[in-house]
């Protein structure tokens, strides 16, 4: 019989925190596959074909960016990064090499499994093809580009929607000042960060009831922005 | 008169400074017995029609013995020898020549080397005594520090680490014969210890790296209003019993700082404000220009410190009152400090009228980049 659990492939060389990261997983349901070093890794992608992976930063055998690299060159499957607090720079470097999203070592259960499962959601998301957000009381037609919120249009700068439109193809999941930047104003404008943080709050004054406590345009200080969508 | 004490005490410093400073520092003191020599022969030419040439010598002598004080016993020397030539060729006949006629004028030199060599010997062996003294205290001090870490980190670590022995062992040994209730209560107790563990050890090393100089700022361009959200949305836990109120103006301009530093600065006055205030108090945060700086205030409106206190919470391991559960190793403020001078700010509290403390810090405020407007659709 086909399994139609999600499998989830965990590349994490400390045995101590695959057992209790599978654990967590299987209990949720999901298929895990797990490897301890970064070369078998690759290789267990390849033959087990996971929906997500999770993989350490910190490997023995070869760097976690260059797992992320390998695994980015023929798969598109969401790859969260877990990390330690004193790998700042490398996270922000996977998140760049095409790493969705990441979590602190030491981390609960809870957050990581949030992760995960806002992961899965997006590739389904992505896959029904739906262009249609929706921001709190506010909802966005990607395709028509048009934002309306209680019936009365959004009117947005052509700016403004592209950068929104960005953020949304990565709902749910981290985008790194740099991907923003360069994805929106250009590869030159890439560490002109004080341009995302001006558009950044034209965005929340028009869409978030609060716009110091964004609860959809979230910041991840010195890495990014989330957008949080409603389902 | 000359206050040999405070001249030693002055010098203090100059004993412990590098080797480098310590040398340029000694041909400063050649320059002074030059110097000295020759506004002492300045003075005795305005002096000799007037006084006797004893009197001149005196002069001299007065010179030797400042330098003496002030400086090491090389410096001292070479003002009296300086003085003794400039003494004998100016004043002492035959003049112009560096020859004495009287013999009782080899005494009045002999007795100026001997006066600099013995003042420069009394003034190096109370220097030495000095700076004995001073590296005695440093001594002390270290210790002084290294044993409140050492309290702190075996009160700190010890506790939460016997929680999550005490209730791992529970678990794993009689997990069966207790109920699903008490099982998740003591697994919920090794998390939160763990985590509050993990946070005092990422103080530690924090500050010690900060300390050390082994972080630097990563500045880039940051809206403070960011900062603010963020870390609310971080200590959204923490801070739910508390009343946050928010004032950060719509047009603060934006400053470049290392967002995860100044994240983490703000977030320690926060959480020190929740952990000594009770709860349903308001903490307000608040942003302000104020010339050519923002002024970033946490206020709580509970209690209140000492003039005393004021400064001291800024040292490391400094512990105040926890209201409620929880411990504070102490390092939140001095991480804030250290954090915020790195940015070339200042950090300080003060009383706040009718009870309560602000814990204020400044950032420069720089002229971020133009932005070309853009029209809407």
């Amino acid at each position: 019989m086909a399994e139609n659990r999600p499998t989830i492939l965990l590349i994490e060389d400390e045995a101590e925190i695959r057992r209790f990261v599978r654990v967590a997983l299987t209990a949720e349901n999901y298929r895990v596959v797990e490897s301890s070093d970064g070369r078998r890794g690759a290789i267990d992608a390849g033959t087990h074909k996971p929906d997500l992976a999770i993989v350490d930063l910190g490997l023995p055998d070869i760097d976690g960016i260059d797992v992320i690299r390998r695994l980015r060159e023929w798969s598109p499957m969401p790859i969260i990064v877990l990390s330690a607090r004193v790998q700042e720079r490398a996270k922000i470097e996977a998140l760049d090499s095409g790493a969705d999203d990441y979590v602190t070592k030491p981390f609960g259960i809870g957050e990581l499994l949030a992760r995960v499962r806002a992961a899965l959601r997006h590739v389904v998301r992505t896959r029904s093809g739906t262009t249609v957000l929706k921001l709190g009381a506010a909802i966005v037609d990607l395709e028509v580009r048009h934002a309306s919120r209680d019936g009365v249009d959004i009117r947005m700068t052509p700016l403004e929607f592209r950068l929104l439109a960005v953020l949304a193809k990565h709902a749910g999941m981290v985008v790194t000042h740099r991907q923003l930047l360069t994805q929106v104003w250009g590869p030159t404008h890439a560490t002109d960060t004080h341009y995302l943080r001006i558009y950044m709050k034209q965005l929340r004054d028009k869409f978030e009831a609060d716009p110091i406590r964004p609860r959809h345009f979230v910041t991840e200080t010195g890495v990014g922005y989330r957008l949080l969508v409603d389902e | 008169m000359f206050d040999t004490r405070r001249f030693l005490t002055g010098n203090l410093r100059h004993a412990c400074v590098p080797l480098r400073m310590a040398r340029r520092w000694r041909w400063h003191g050649y320059a002074w017995a030059v110097a000295a020599a020759a506004s002492c022969t300045l003075i005795g030419v305005a002096m000799q029609p007037r006084f006797d040439v004893v009197n001149i010598a005196m002069v001299y002598l007065l010179a030797v013995v400042v330098i003496a004080l002030r400086f090491a016993r090389g410096p001292a020397v070479t003002a009296s020898v300086l003085c003794v030539a400039a003494f004998d060729f100016m004043f002492v006949p035959p003049r112009g020549r560096l020859s004495v006629d009287d013999v009782q004028y080899l005494l009045t030199f002999a007795i100026m080397l001997a006066i600099a060599l013995i003042i420069s010997r009394l003034v190096e062996s109370d220097r030495r005594q000095a700076s004995e003294q001073a590296a005695l205290e440093v001594a002390a001090e270290t210790e002084r520090i290294r044993s409140a870490l050492l309290a702190s980190v075996s009160h700190d670590l010890r506790t939460p680490l016997a929680v999550m022995a005490g209730a791992s062992s529970s678990l794993a040994e009689t997990g069966e014969r207790l109920t699903s209730v008490e099982r998740s209560a003591l697994a919920t107790s090794i998390f939160d210890q763990a985590r509050e563990m993990s946070e005092h050890v990422a103080k530690i090393l924090q500050m010690t790296r900060l300390e050390i100089g082994a972080i630097s700022a990563d500045r880039d361009w940051t809206a403070l209003s960011e900062i603010v959200g963020s870390v609310l949305r971080r200590l959204a836990e923490r801070m739910a019993r508390h009343r946050i109120i928010v004032d950060v103006p719509e047009d603060l301009p934006l400053v470049r700082v290392d967002a995860t530093l100044i994240e983490q600065a703000l977030g320690n006055l926060l959480e020190n404000c929740a952990r000594h205030t009770p709860a349903e108090t308001v903490v307000r945060v608040r942003a302000q220009r104020q010339q050519s700086e923002i002024v970033v205030t946490v206020e709580d409106y509970a209690g209140g410190l000492s003039d005393a206190e004021l400064e001291r919470v800024f040292a490391k391991f400094s512990r105040g009152t926890v209201e409620g559960g929880g411990t504070d190793i102490g390092l939140g403020l001095a991480i804030c400090r250290a954090i915020v001078r790195l940015h070339g700010g200042r950090a300080w509290a003060e009383r706040v009228s009718g009870g309560g403390s602000a814990f204020k810090f400044t950032l420069p405020l720089e002229l971020p980049p133009d932005i070309p407007p853009e029209p809407v659709d």
